[in-house]
């Protein structure tokens, strides 16, 4: 897969509106600490831009300028904050659990076919030979990993899917926390694959309530 | 309208919140704001009440806009199309978050001065380099977010083309956006 295109496709995705809940806020996250993706998500957005200016003229019919000055529902800007402090508040305040020793994660309750999680690993911990039934979205927020495809630190994106297979292990300095998103469950393989599959596979019972 | 005349109504509001400034900025974009809610979809009156937020937006929020990020047009498209995704979501607390954080990022991102500079230049080199049919397909696919069926529907040739094609346009699009 080439992972550009992905990347790419998400940034459109985000400038043109259609992203879910989960996906724009990880595309948001994406775009502040990412200084390439924002600037490629502002030119395409001044493309669309440039749509609206050419755009044909449907006119409002009971609709004036005076209305719009004098409408009350829009508030002025309260405090602006970043995408994941804004969503989440102080990441260490977070009822963090504990998948096994050194690695912990945090699911965001938002309504969306996605899931939006943070994960945090201790300084060293590496993550079970595994592949992805959908598509897993991984987003370094925090420190960095590397797994047989390359480093990612502060700001890089990595994207999986079912053809990859991969041993993620965080940096034996920093450890790591990253925003993920996935599309659906991940296939564990090796010692204790088949015991990971099975607890995903029971904790989905769970999620369905 | 030149885009420099709109620059100048938009100071004119930022400055002295002169309403007969905005009365033309209102005259300029109410239509074509209007026009995209409808191309997306949106019924007529969802779509006029929308309109009337877009543009209450600008007049309120009119200090949020920086010409040097941006073009005015671009700052309106993106008011419009954040107001079009609360409309077609439910989850209204999300969505108040979400208000900030598209602000927060609109102030705060990264993004290279949008006059005589690398964007400026990259946004001319695409509109060069891509015809008219591709400049159409890109705004149906983006703008107007019409399913492929429909974008083959529409121009009149088949689905298969239309994806082809569309690949196409995103492997060119990746060359100039590097």
């Amino acid at each position: 897969m080439n992972g550009t295109v992905v990347k790419n496709q998400l940034i459109f995705d985000f400038a043109s509106g259609i992203l879910g809940p989960a996906k724009s806020l990880f595309a948001s996250t994406y775009l502040q600490l990412n200084s390439n993706a924002s600037k490629i998500s502002s030119t395409f957005e001044n493309m669309l831009g440039e749509n609206l200016m050419d755009n044909e003229n449907i006119h409002p019919k009971n609709l004036t300028y005076s209305d719009c000055i004098n409408s009350e529902n829009i508030k002025s800007a309260s405090n602006l904050k970043d995408p994941v402090t804004s969503f989440f508040g102080n990441l260490n305040n977070l009822d963090w659990k504990q998948v096994y020793k050194g690695f912990k994660e945090y699911t965001a309750s938002i309504d969306d076919k996605d899931e939006l999680k943070l994960i945090k690993m201790d300084p060293g911990v590496s993550v079970p030979l595994h592949s992805h039934g959908g598509k897993e979205y991984i987003l370094v927020l925090e420190g960095s990993f590397c797994d047989e495809y390359g480093e990612y630190s502060k700001g890089d994106i990595q994207i999986n899917d079912q053809r990859i297979k991969h041993t993620p292990i965080a940096s034996k300095d920093t450890g790591c926390v990253c925003l993920s998103i996935t599309e659906k469950d991940v296939i564990f393989f090796g010692k204790y694959g088949s015991f990971l599959n099975l607890f995903t596979f029971i904790k989905s019972f769970f999620k369905q309530k | 309208m030149e885009k420099s005349n709109l620059s100048n109504l938009m100071i004119r509001i930022q400055k002295n919140r002169d309403e007969m400034a905005f009365s033309e900025i209102f005259d300029f974009f109410a239509p074509k704001v209007n026009a995209y809610f409808i191309q997306n979809k949106i019924k007529f009156e969802s779509s006029e009440e929308l309109t009337q937020e877009v543009l209450s937006t600008v007049w309120v929020k009119s200090n949020l806009y920086d010409s040097t990020k941006s073009a005015l047009s671009t700052w309106i498209f993106t008011i419009a199309r954040n107001k079009k995704i609360d409309f077609f979501r439910k989850n209204s607390k999300i969505n108040f978050q979400e208000e900030d954080i598209r602000e927060f990022l609109y102030q705060d991102r990264e993004v290279d001065p949008i006059e005589g500079n690398e964007a400026k230049k990259q946004i001319e080199r695409i509109n060069n380099e891509l015809d008219e049919q591709q400049k159409i397909m890109i705004k149906m696919n983006f703008f107007e977010n019409k399913s492929h069926k429909k974008i083959a529907d529409e121009l009149e040739i088949p689905l298969g083309t239309v994806k082809s094609r569309l690949r196409h346009i995103l492997t060119k699009m990746q060359e100039f956006l590097r």
